[in-house]
């Protein structure tokens, strides 16, 4: 298996926050990787690193085997905020990413209709994203970061504005999409059952500064069904993470309560 | 869910709605004019205190009919429209360049605070001795009344673009450039409007109390006239006029609003 995505020794402080340290993961061609943390451990800063919009202080983001030195094309993303545009149709919305890059053309407009047609919103094109639902605009959300058909989609907490009902349904379909076009899959959460029903690696991170505690690999059989949220091997996974960032999610409650808001 | 949310709109976009929204400002109309008609013929009697729709319209047609009413809203019109055109686009540049350079900010903010705050009318009587009692001062009037909501407006929306949409199209690799048409300008939109709402309301007092200070022509010159001579009717003339007009052009920039902001319609559309 080739690696995909490669992140080496990152470090990162704001001022004296020290928020990452010595960050070091892959992840593989058409593979699923999750981030689990608690809130507060850095997650976001880590994603915003490997978009480009953050400068690291050390360490490198590869693709391929090449370091990134920017924004790019080859990364897809979704946030963990609806980041819709709400001046742009649906339609608008999702073909942003090839517009802004100058790739729209007959080619790429099919492609972003199939990206549409694949997350369930055919026939909404024309809809301002406050006309839809919270979950329709993860859809879409989804749709955007494909159409630009990234090398990596990178997604930041993308569920966790969702009701219970409705997150459940968007990780069943983010499997279907995933199992549908393989791309490769880095998911970031601080929900570790949507880690393990999901990846098929989970990173753990612990906090302050954020850093690599284990990485777990997921041996659940695929594809995966609600069902399997039951059994006790999944338990076993869920127990295992929840042992590993215990600790952290307490101390980051706490501070939470403390910090002045 | 995707179902549920088509057909709460459909029901309330759908045209028996409308019809009933549309029937009630009628009625509220048509009742206010024929209530003030009642009260003016059987009530007040007296045209000096009260003068009633029919007098109003009898005194358009005649002032109409000799063609003086025509002269003199041609002479507001082009005053109040010259004023609030240029104040809108020259309203627009500064507040793009106090929003985009931090000097500009600098020396312009404290300026354009200050006068935003200050009833700028009150100068009217001076501009008019400078720059005489034709047409122009008058301009000049309206422009510096309306400008400055202009510029807050505008560089308060360039400003307030959402960070979390300026950081995804980041993320999409947009240039600098980019950022600001695609991102920043669309999101100031709704606050140039509301900039430009809040220009033409203080434009057209600002036209007409600058005609009575001095003028020669206008709706003001017309109010101040009726007023020296007890004419009531014709000062309802002016009176209405105006009011007309602001309806009018609050109408106006609703049917380009929602031309120009259409994601904006199909929330006022909910609510
Ligand atoms: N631009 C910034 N300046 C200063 N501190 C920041 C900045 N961005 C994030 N932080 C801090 O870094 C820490 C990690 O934040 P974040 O990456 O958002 O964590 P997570 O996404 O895991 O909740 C937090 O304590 C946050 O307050
Ligand atoms: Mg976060």
């Amino acid at each position: 298996m080739t690696v995909k995505l490669q992140v080496k020794d990152l470090c990162k402080s704001f001022g004296t926050l020290e928020v990452m340290r010595d960050i070091n993961f892959h992840v593989d061609e058409h593979e699923f990787v999750a981030i689990v943390g608690p809130s507060g451990c850095g997650k976001t800063t880590l994603l915003r690193t490997i978009a480009g919009i953050e400068k690291a202080d050390r360490g490198v983001v590869m693709i391929d085997g090449r370091a990134l030195a920017g924004p790019g094309p080859d990364r897809g993303f979704v946030f963990q905020q609806d980041s819709l545009f709400p001046w742009r149709t649906i339609w608008q919305n999702v073909v942003f990413g090839l517009e802004v890059n100058g790739e729209l053309n007959a080619q790429t407009r099919m492609r972003a209709k199939e990206f549409l047609k694949l997350v369930g919103l055919s026939g909404f094109e024309k809809y301002y994203p406050t006309q839809i639902s919270g979950g329709m605009r993860q859809r879409v959300n989804l749709a955007r970061a494909l159409a630009i058909n990234p090398e990596v989609l990178i997604m930041d907490e993308p569920f966790s504005a969702l009701d219970a009902q409705t997150r459940e349904v968007m990780q069943l379909e983010l499997l279907r999409i995933w199992q549908q076009g393989r791309k490769t899959v880095l998911f970031i959460t601080h929900q570790i059952d949507e880690a393990v029903f999901l990846a098929d690696r989970i990173v753990v991170l612990g906090r302050r500064p954020g850093y690599v505690k284990e990485v777990i690999q997921v041996e659940l059989p695929r594809p995966r069904v609600l069902a399997l949220k039951r059994t006790a091997e999944f338990g076993a996974y869920v127990e295992r993470v929840w042992n590993l960032i215990e600790k952290d999610v307490h101390a980051s409650i706490q501070e939470d309560a403390q910090a002045p808001v | 869910m995707a179902e549920n949310v088509v057909v709460t709109r459909l029901k309330k976009s759908s045209a028996a709605w409308k019809g009933a929204l549309f029937w009630t400002s009628a009625a509220s109309i048509v009742g206010g004019l024929l209530l003030w008609e009642l009260v003016g013929r059987f009530v007040v009697k007296k045209v000096l205190f009260l003068t009633t729709p029919t007098q109003i319209v009898v005194e358009i047609v005649r002032l109409a009919r000799n063609g003086e009413l025509q002269q003199h809203i041609l002479v507001s019109a082009a005053e109040f429209s010259i004023g609030v055109v240029f104040a809108i686009f020259l309203g627009i540049g500064v507040g793009f360049a106090m929003a985009s350079n931090k000097f500009a900010k600098r020396a312009l903010g404290p300026w354009v605070a200050a006068f935003y705050a200050t009833p700028t009318i009150a100068i009217s009587p001076l501009i008019i001795l400078w720059a005489g009692i034709d047409i122009w001062s008058k301009v000049i009037v309206v422009v510096i009344n309306s400008i400055f909501p202009m510029i807050i407006n505008t560089e308060a929306g360039l400003r307030s673009t959402d960070r979390q949409l300026i950081d995804a199209a980041r993320c999409f690799g947009c240039s600098r450039l980019q950022i600001f048409w695609k991102v920043s300008l669309p999101s100031a939109v709704p606050f140039v409007f509301a900039g430009i709402k809040l220009a033409i309301g203080r434009g057209l007092v600002a036209v007409v109390v600058a005609e009575l200070f001095g003028s020669r022509a206008g709706l003001g010159f017309l109010l101040a006239q009726a007023s020296d001579a007890f004419n009531m009717p014709l000062l309802f003339v002016a009176v209405t006029i105006l009011a007309v007009t602001g309806m009018t052009l609050t109408w106006l920039v609703g049917m380009l609003e929602r031309l120009l902001m259409p994601w904006r319609t199909a929330v006022d559309q909910e609510s």
